[in-house]
Parts: C-alpha cells; structure tokens; sequence
C-alpha cells in the first residue's frame, strides 16, 4: 500500500479537519485525500522545514524522517514515507527490464502477477513491505503477465504470484505463491547476503 | 487442444487466435467461446443466481440473517473473469509446453497452403503449412434493424458488462436467451423474454414449454409472438434507457417497452465468410456459412480440417469439438482410425429448473420410429431438498423414450431438475452401453437422490393424469 503523503507548508490545508486553535507546525493528522481510498496522512511543515524537505529531494535520498533539526511539537510523530516509492517499480517494457533488472548492480527480487490472481494482491503488498525494510540493499521490480507477456515466457512463467531473485542479470532463486512475512525476509536476505 | 494433441506427435503447430470486437468493444483472450463468453461463466453466474435461491431456501432450515440479502453484479463480475483470465494464462502456458507458436493474429487464407495473419496493429505476415484446421466458431447474430448494433448487448458483451444490465429485454428463445435470462433473474434483475415462435428449437417441446411454465412462474415476464423493429436511446448511461419498439408476427399490433439493456440472443452465425476459404476452394453452404465435413471432419478441399460450431448438421457443443479434435489428429499423425461418435451425445441446458437430455427428443423418436413403436415413460419428482422450504412441488420431471423394437432399449432421456447435468452424465453412458427399461427398472436407486426417479417412471396413459412421485407419502402445501 503505497500511501502519498502531502506536507503543506505553514498552514493546515486538509478539508474536514477542526481548526482548534490551529496545529502546530509537525503536527501530522490523518484525512482523506480526494481519489485516494486510503486514509492519507498529512503532515504540516514550516517554511523552514519544507525547505530541507525539499533539499533532501533534491539530494534523491529519500525522507524518511523529518530533519531532528526541525521543530518538532511534543504530540507529533514522523512518518515514513516509506522508501516504497524508491525501491519498488513497475517495469515498462522489455529494454526497462533489461536496464533496471538485469543490468542493475544491486540485487532485485522480480514479482511476476496478474490482474485476475487473488493470492498475487496479497503477496504484492507483503513482499514491497519487506523489501522497503530492507533499506535499499534490494529492489523490487513488479511485472503484470498479461501486460508483459514475452517477458513472463522468458522467464519461464507457469503460475502466479512467482518471484525471481535476480543478481547481476541471473536468476539466483525462485518461488511460487504466497509467503508469509518470515518467509519472505529470508529469501531477501538470503539474496542480499549471498 | 488440438494444438497441444498434434505436438505430441513431434508436429511443428501454429495457433492464429484473433477476436474481432463486438460493435461495443468487448474483446477477450485465448480458449474460444466456451472459457470467454460461454459455458464458463453461464455456468459461473447460474451458481450465483442458485446461490441467491439458496439463500432464500435456508431460512426454513434455521438459518437467520437480515430480512433483504442483495446482489453486487460487479463483485460477480470481476470473480468470473478473474478466473477466465487464469484460464487464458493457462492456455498460453499450455501451448508454450508444447512447443505450439501463438499468435494473437486474424489468420486468412491467400492461396494453396499459404495463410496471411494481422495483428491489432496492422502487421501482416504469410504463413505456409502442409495441412490447416479451421475452428473459428460463431459469433452472435443481430437483428438488422434500427439501433440494434448501437445499443444492444449479445452474451459476448454480457459475461463482462462494467455495470448492473438492470431492466432487461432478452431477444430470443434459444438455450443462450433463456440461460442468460434465468440468471439475471435469479440474481434480483427485472427480465422480459420476447420471443418469436417456440422456446428451445430442436429441443423435446414438451419439456422446453415445462421450462418456460417455470420462469413464469418465478417472475419473469414472457412477451410471445412478437419480434423488435426498432431500439432508440432515451437516456444515456450505463446502464441507460432504451425505448423498444416490436411488432406482432401475428398481425399489425404494436408495442413499446423501456428497459436499461437489451441482449439479442437470436442466433449464432458461424465465422466462414472473412478467411478467405473461397481462395483455397473450401465449399460452405451459402446460407448457413457452415462448412460440410465428411466423417473425418475433412473438407472438400483435402489439406483442410474443420471442427467445432461450424461444422454443418453437426452438435454445436465443446465436448464434441474437443473428442472430434483429439480424434482428428490421433488419426493423422498416429495411425489411429477412430472416428468422433456423434451419436447419444449428452447436453445440459442451465436454465434455473436444468434440463438434462441425451438421444432423442419425443417428437424426434416419433418421426424416426413412428408413435406405435416407442413408450414413454415418465414421473414428476420433488426434490427433498425443496420439501422443507416447501416450493415448486410437482415441477421436476423425467421421460424415458424407449424403442419397443429393439428389446425397449432407451433412445431418449431427459430429466428436469436440479443438477441435471450431473444426472445425465451416467446415463449417457448407460445409453451408450444399450441399456434396456428392464434393466434399468432392475437398477436399485439411490435414496433419497433426485436421479433414482429414472428408476420408477411409469407409462403414460392417454387421459389420464401425470404420473405423480411415487417416493412421498403425503404432500404437504403449507407455506
């Protein structure tokens, strides 16, 4: 679950919320942001505060906590905004495959799925959670069968969810269906450590 | 299948699968007919309106939940075609095992032995083969009047529809119109049925008008006799309304009726005229578009097969296309002669009371035999499971056709009721055994199942009453 996360600086944007007394700048709330069917979470920033966020983006390392220099109110928390959005991608073809999977100098696990696959929307989530805990060291790279079919062939594809490891262009390991959390964290370490 | 059954035999195979669009856009993936816009969801949303029945059936039996249970037509949906889209994947998987090359391309003939394939995108390639088989099915006929293609759905649109049908027309009397019908009724829609003539052509009447009694009573509404002339838009939506406009096939009188979808259900038309076989000398019967085989599934020209739908005079069922298939090429790449039987063929209709039949129907053994040579025996059953939620007594039935001829052997079955398909099935093969009335009234039945009924049928005798179920003691009314 890939939830966005919208910082507005200086002053509460979210419609719905009770302006009680206003809140402190690194206050975060939770709303509902139009389109969205998951509960987003909102996050106020100062001027100064939207300034290094945007720097740290600027710089492409992911903000995964606020800066500690910021001020912080006392009953806020920061929120991840989870390197999901980093680690995890949607292949766009076969040469995207070729120069984000198979040429890429860091391992990447491959979840091959399906619209149509029940077990693939629970797996899905699980794996991306696991791999964004891993903090970088691996990838994840998410291809839809029926969009890319030659590349499911390939690889050799017969059921669905099937995830590859792959390291420096070869299949180094491989399952086919669900896995529970446990499971799933020792075949990404597994692929790391190797 | 016959692509993977000719691999088998070390055969180089090319596949050229391509679905036109309906005029609505709907598309779907590889397995034909059948796994897309057949069989395989008819039956999948039979079960949900069954299930909506049998919802209703368990209160009596204790179960308790709040008074109105409703049905999410797009949770359906999406449920069903999730699973034919494993069902494509499969067979992509299944070809790829077998070494089969898959195009997704409309295939045509050019010329002798050469076929020229386009994909969506235009792209055009020529292929050559030593032999070719032709299994390009049928797609749903429309009626040629104003609005038709504009506005009407077919089952092809159906099993797929991105929003509730709603209201709904069927145009049709066939096994499709009163399948799709009985479903969208059963899962809470408000359905009409116009139909031109007679229900279920080339069925035994007799039970198709038990059929028809059925779904009457169970709400849905029977216009006869009349045929549309004219479908106009009068709201946009999805769905919206439609304003339809028919004609009596008995006179001058017209009528309208507004409904949110209309699905034309009135034939299929076989997919012969747009693949070139004039180029190559295939001969099809100019009316029909169906292509004449002989007992080999082999056209006139010798190099080209054909199977399935659009074979001529032939049963328009998968099963058969499947065995005539495997036979097919059993025969010509491993020496076999066995050819496709296609006689005492067994079919079930899914109609919300199911009609299970093989052989002849009783006006088919009447022509063949003549009436002083057959018996027919028959007896209406109420299935236990309906005697608790005290419904529809006295409604299911069973009609053995016996030929006096021949030692009374069973030319025809048929049974109505609830899983007739799975009663069937034996029995077909019984048939296919020879089985006699003496020994099938020997055969003890199973009690208390709904097919020992076909051990108790009993003789009709002019005048008199039907042969009431002969297993219940006393019938209760009661609500």
């Amino acid at each position: 679950m890939q939830c966005p996360i919208y910082v507005y600086p200086g002053y509460l944007l979210a419609w719905g919320l009770p302006r009680r007394g206003g809140l402190e700048p690194g206050t975060a709330a939770v709303g509902l942001a139009v389109g969205c069917p998951h509960p987003t979470y909102l996050i106020l920033l100062s001027p100064q505060m939207a300034q290094r966020l945007a720097l740290r983006q600027l710089l492409s390392l992911a903000p995964r906590t606020l800066p500690p220099q910021a001020p912080v109110a006392r009953h806020s928390r920061a929120f991840s905004t989870s390197a999901n959005c980093k680690s995890t991608f949607n292949v766009q073809d076969g040469s995207d495959f070729q120069d984000r999977v198979v040429n890429n100098p860091k391992p990447v696990v491959v979840d091959f799925h399906a619209q149509w696959c029940g077990p693939c929307k629970i797996l899905g989530p699980r794996l991306e959670k696991m791999v964004a805990k891993q903090e970088g060291k691996v990838l994840m790279a998410k291809v839809d069968i029926d969009d890319h079919t030659d590349l499911a062939i390939e690889y050799e594809v017969s059921a669905v969810p099937t995830v590859l490891a792959m390291k420096n262009g070869d299949v180094v390991d491989k399952f086919v269906g669900i896995k529970d959390e446990d499971q799933l964290e020792a075949f990404l370490k597994k692929l790391i450590g190797a | 299948v016959f692509p993977s059954e000719a691999a088998k035999y070390e055969k180089k195979v090319m596949v050229l699968d391509f679905v036109t669009p309906t005029p609505l856009g709907t598309s779907w993936g590889l397995g034909g007919t059948c796994v897309n816009v057949g069989c395989i969801p008819k039956k999948l949303m039979h079960q949900a309106a069954l299930l909506g029945q049998a919802l209703q059936d368990s209160r009596k039996f204790g179960w308790q939940f709040p008074e109105e249970v409703k049905h999410n037509w797009m949770t359906m949906t999406e449920s069903v075609q999730n699973y034919i889209g494993s069902l494509n994947w499969g067979y992509r998987v299944a070809l790829r095992e077998k070494k089969v090359t898959y195009e997704n391309a409309y295939g045509e003939f050019v010329g002798p032995h050469t076929v020229k394939a386009t994909n969506k995108r235009g792209v055009e390639k020529l292929y050559t083969a030593e032999r070719f088989l032709i299994a390009t099915g049928e797609r749903p006929r429309y009626l040629g009047i104003p609005g038709d293609k504009e506005y009407c759905i077919s089952s092809d649109d159906l099993f797929s529809l991105p929003y509730c049908p709603g209201k709904t027309l069927v145009v049709g009397a066939s096994y499709v119109a009163l399948e799709c019908a009985g479903f969208l009724a059963g899962v809470g829609l408000d359905v009409t049925i116009m139909v031109r003539s007679i229900l279920l052509r080339g069925f035994d009447q007799d039970i198709a008008n038990k059929i028809g009694e059925y779904m009457e009573e169970h709400g849905i509404n029977f216009i006869r006799e009349f045929v549309p002339i004219k479908v106009e838009q009068i709201k946009e939506g999805t769905p919206g309304i439609l304003k339809v406009t028919s004609k009596s096939t008995k006179g001058n009188e017209i009528i309208e009726g507004e409904y949110n979808t209309v699905l034309l259900a009135i034939g299929r038309d076989a997919c012969t005229r747009k693949i070139g076989l004039d180029k190559v000398g295939v001969i099809i019967n100019e009316k029909t578009g169906k292509i004449p085989v002989n007992d080999k599934e082999q056209t006139n020209v010798p190099y080209i097969y054909a199977i399935g739908d659009i074979l001529q005079d032939k049963l328009e069922l998968t099963p058969v296309a499947i065995q005539a298939g495997r036979l097919l090429v059993r025969r010509l790449y491993a020496g076999a002669t066995t050819k496709c039987d296609y006689v005492n063929v067994p079919t079930t209709v899914f109609t919300p009371l199911e009609y299970g039949a093989c052989g002849y129907s009783e006006e088919a053994a009447v022509e063949k035999f003549g009436e002083e040579n057959i018996e027919v025996y028959h007896s209406h059953f109420w299935p236990l499971e309906w005697t608790v939620p005290s419904r529809d007594n006295n409604k299911c039935y069973a009609k053995i056709i016996c030929n006096i001829q021949d030692s009374e052997r069973v030319i025809g079955f048929h049974v109505l009721g609830p899983n007739a398909g799975e009663v069937t099935q034996g029995f077909a093969a019984a048939m296919k055994c020879g089985i006699t009335k003496e020994q099938l009234d020997s055969t003890i039945g199973i009690h208390p199942v709904c097919a020992e009924v076909t051990t108790k049928c009993g003789k009709s005798s002019p005048g008199t009453a039907e042969v009431k179920s002969p297993s219940l003691v006393f019938q209760s009314d009661t609500a």
